[in-house]
């Protein structure tokens, strides 16, 4: 496998995800757009430190992880307490900070 | 030597300050005994002081200037904080604490029932304080700071009861009628700076007769931009309708400031600065003119007046005047003793008429007054001796000193006939109107059924007959008083005798008391027959010559004019039109730019994709 292989599978990774975010509505399915993103990118800074013979995109590909799950937890509590209030998963519903 | 001189000032600072932090927990008794011992204090170190000063040879006991610190230093502008401790100063000293102290220990019976007890005290505590910096200041600095000090203890004690619109309204109208006289005491300031480059009274007063010539433009600008300020403060003309408004203070106040301090600072001043004065005769001339027709004027206002405090107000512009006439025409010495004896008299007569007034509980009107002397004895004694001075009787303390004003008004260098022949109009003029008070007051049977007079208790009393004693026998003090001042005006002012003038003066006096008496005895309809025939004098003299409406008509109304026209029109109109249309567009503008924001997530993910593809496609192909 050569590195334009990875490069590609990544970026269409990261294409899923982005089109999935704009055009899911459902936000528990655009949440997992965004780990799809974040993962394309994870994948890459992991072949790459293969590649390279170094440890610091691994290392780099924990921290994102750990990020990630971190924001997760907060993710999902914003909208389990949205759904609590409002009762809609509607994304285009959720405008009240519109001018 | 006289470093224990600024205890003096020290005292009723200290009463001032405690009186006012810690009054509300004191009781009456301890904000009383507070507010008269400072002052008593002071009156004690004011003794010291001037035992200090009379061991002193004569020709040293001028210029002691004593230095606390330097205050402030700018390029060449050095201010110290001093005070200047000589014949002059030492003797205003002693009549502001001396005659403040009995009025403080009257004020502690004529204020008795008041809530606002120790707030009284400290106020008046402030007022010695600012009076004392006015006359021991030793450069025209603190002499302003002392001079705006004693105009704001003035407005808050003519104010005091400030449930009474009256009260504030006069509370206004002498502060505003003072600025504008501080306003001219500070351009002066700067004129004298500018000329000497100094404030020091010493400094000033060495150089000035080397430096100009006779009537030189600039000391004529300066002695009459001072002299804004001496009207202003001594109710001469045309600044003078403050004064009678301002008796709707307590009459304690009315004793100790608008008549036997505060007032007299125009006349302070004049002494003070006489060697700028003597280098313009004209100014000289001046302040003569204005102080006789002020004498004049206020005499004949005070003729028809029935508010006896009012009177007895119309009584100090009146004397005030007299006053002006001797700096006038350079006998200071006999203008700052009939300072002293007009002190003494005139203190005397607003609290005897305080003591008829707290036992009438409130009354002020003469008319409803009469018959007191059989129920207040002593009230009326010793109003009478107060009468008896202001009018100049014989061997009372006002006799030595106005009749020596009167014989110089014709016999001293810048006399001539006419000031003479107006101060003896107006001495008859005094002896009417205070003996026209004082038989409506305590002669004949009470006017007023409802009213159950008394005498006043012995902390009223006792004061009256200290200064009625002081009032009867102050004229001693004449001799003295020339001698210990004559340092400070480096001559001994010469007394002139002329039987005939001295006469006809004392007749004018006596001439004015038996027509008071003669008019009182005549009956009532006749009385009015009188009023009816004179009724185009007597409605000008009752409406005091109309000149608070001609003030009214000239500056009061068109500055409200102006300042409606401007609120309608520059502020309204301009200003805030302006201001409120930017505020308005902005708003319009935002929110218009505010659609952008939808609200919805997707829209702003579009949004930021879409940018940062194109950032990326700039990156990469340009």
């Amino acid at each position: 496998m050569g590195e334009q292989f990875v490069l590609l599978i990544s970026a269409a990774i990261f294409c899923v995800g982005t089109a999935g975010f704009v055009i899911r509505k459902n936000p528990l399915i655009m949440f997992m757009s965004v780990e799809l993103m974040l993962n394309s990118v994870n994948f890459l800074l992991v072949t790459y430190s293969s590649f390279l013979n170094s440890l610091d995109g691994q290392i780099f590909a924990l921290m994102i992880m750990a990020v990630a799950a971190a924001e997760v937890v907060v993710g999902l509590a914003i909208i389990l307490t949205i759904f609590r209030t409002r009762h809609d998963m509607d994304v285009d519903h959720i405008d009240v900070l519109k001018g | 030597m006289f470093a224990s001189s600024w205890l003096i000032l020290f005292f009723p600072l200290l009463g001032f300050i405690g009186l006012s932090w810690y009054g509300n927990r004191l009781s009456k008794k301890l904000a009383g005994l507070i507010g008269c011992g400072t002052v008593g204090a002071s009156f004690f170190m004011t003794l010291v002081t001037l035992s200090n000063l009379l061991f002193l040879p004569a020709e040293e006991r001028v210029g002691q200037v004593q230095t606390l610190y330097q205050w402030m230093s700018a390029g060449s502008f050095k201010l110290n904080l001093a005070i200047l401790v000589d014949p002059l100063s030492v003797f205003m000293f002693l009549i502001v604490t001396g005659v403040g102290f009995v009025i403080h220990v009257y004020s502690v019976g004529y204020m008795h029932d008041d809530p606002e007890y120790s707030r009284f005290f400290s106020y008046l505590n402030l007022f010695i304080f600012s009076m004392l910096l006015l006359v021991a200041a030793a450069d025209f600095f603190f002499l302003i700071v002392g001079w705006a000090l004693v105009g704001l203890a003035s407005y808050l004690l003519i104010g005091f009861w400030r449930e009474k619109t009256s009260a504030v309204l006069a509370a206004r109208k002498a502060f505003v009628m003072n600025v504008i006289g501080d306003v001219g005491m500070v351009i002066a300031a700067f004129a004298i700076f500018e000329s000497f480059g100094t404030l020091n009274f010493v400094d000033v007063f060495v150089a000035a007769p080397g430096m100009f010539r006779p009537n030189d433009d600039t000391v004529l600008l300066i002695t009459l931009l001072l002299l804004v300020g001496a009207f202003a403060k001594s109710a001469q003309l045309p600044l003078h309708t403050w004064l009678p408004d301002a008796m709707e203070g307590p009459t304690p106040v009315s004793a100790l400031i608008h008549a036997a301090t505060m007032v007299t600072a125009g006349v302070y001043l004049v002494a003070r600065c006489h060697v700028l004065y003597e280098l313009v005769p004209y100014t000289m001339y001046f302040i003569a003119g204005v102080g006789i027709l002020t004498a004049v004027f206020a005499g004949s206002m005070a003729l028809v007046q029935y508010d006896i405090k009012r009177v007895i107000a119309y009584s100090t512009m009146s004397q005030l005047g007299y006053m002006f006439l001797a700096v006038g025409i350079g006998v200071y010495s006999l203008g700052m003793f009939h300072l002293m004896t007009h002190a003494f008299f005139k203190a005397l007569l607003f609290l005897a008429a305080g003591s008829v007034i707290h036992s009438l509980d409130g009354e002020q009107d003469i008319r409803k007054m009469g018959g007191l002397q059989r129920v207040m004895p002593l009230t009326h004694a010793t109003f009478l001796i107060g009468a008896l001075a202001l009018a100049g009787f014989p061997l009372t303390s006002g006799y030595f000193s106005k009749e020596a004003i009167i014989l110089s008004s014709y016999h001293a260098e810048m006399g001539n006939f006419v000031f003479w022949a107006i101060a003896v109009l107006t001495a008859g003029m005094t002896a009417f109107y205070i003996f026209r008070v004082y038989f409506y007051t305590f002669v004949g049977g009470l006017r007023s059924p409802g009213a159950h007079p008394h005498e006043s208790p012995m902390i009223m009393v006792v004061p009256l007959a200290v200064l009625a004693v002081l009032a009867l026998l102050g004229g001693l003090l004449g001799p003295w008083v020339d001698s210990f001042l004559s340092p400070v005006f480096g001559r001994v002012v010469e007394h002139h005798h002329d039987g005939a003038l001295e006469t006809i003066a004392l007749v004018a006096g006596i001439g004015g008391i038996a027509t008071a008496g003669l008019l009182y005895m005549v009956s009532k309809d006749r009385m009015d027959l009188i009023k009816e025939a004179m009724a185009p004098i007597y409605d000008l003299l009752f409406h005091k010559y109309y000149v608070d409406e001609i003030y009214d008509f000239l500056i009061v109304s068109p500055t409200k004019a102006i300042g409606a026209f401007l609120e309608q029109k520059a502020e309204r109109e301009g200003i805030d039109f302006v201001v409120d249309e930017v505020g308005l567009q902005v708003k319009e503008v935002s929110r218009g730019i505010s659609l952008w924001q939808s609200g919805k997530v997707r829209t702003y993910a579009l949004n930021m994709i879409v940018g940062m593809v194109t950032i990326l496609l700039f990156v990469v192909f340009m």
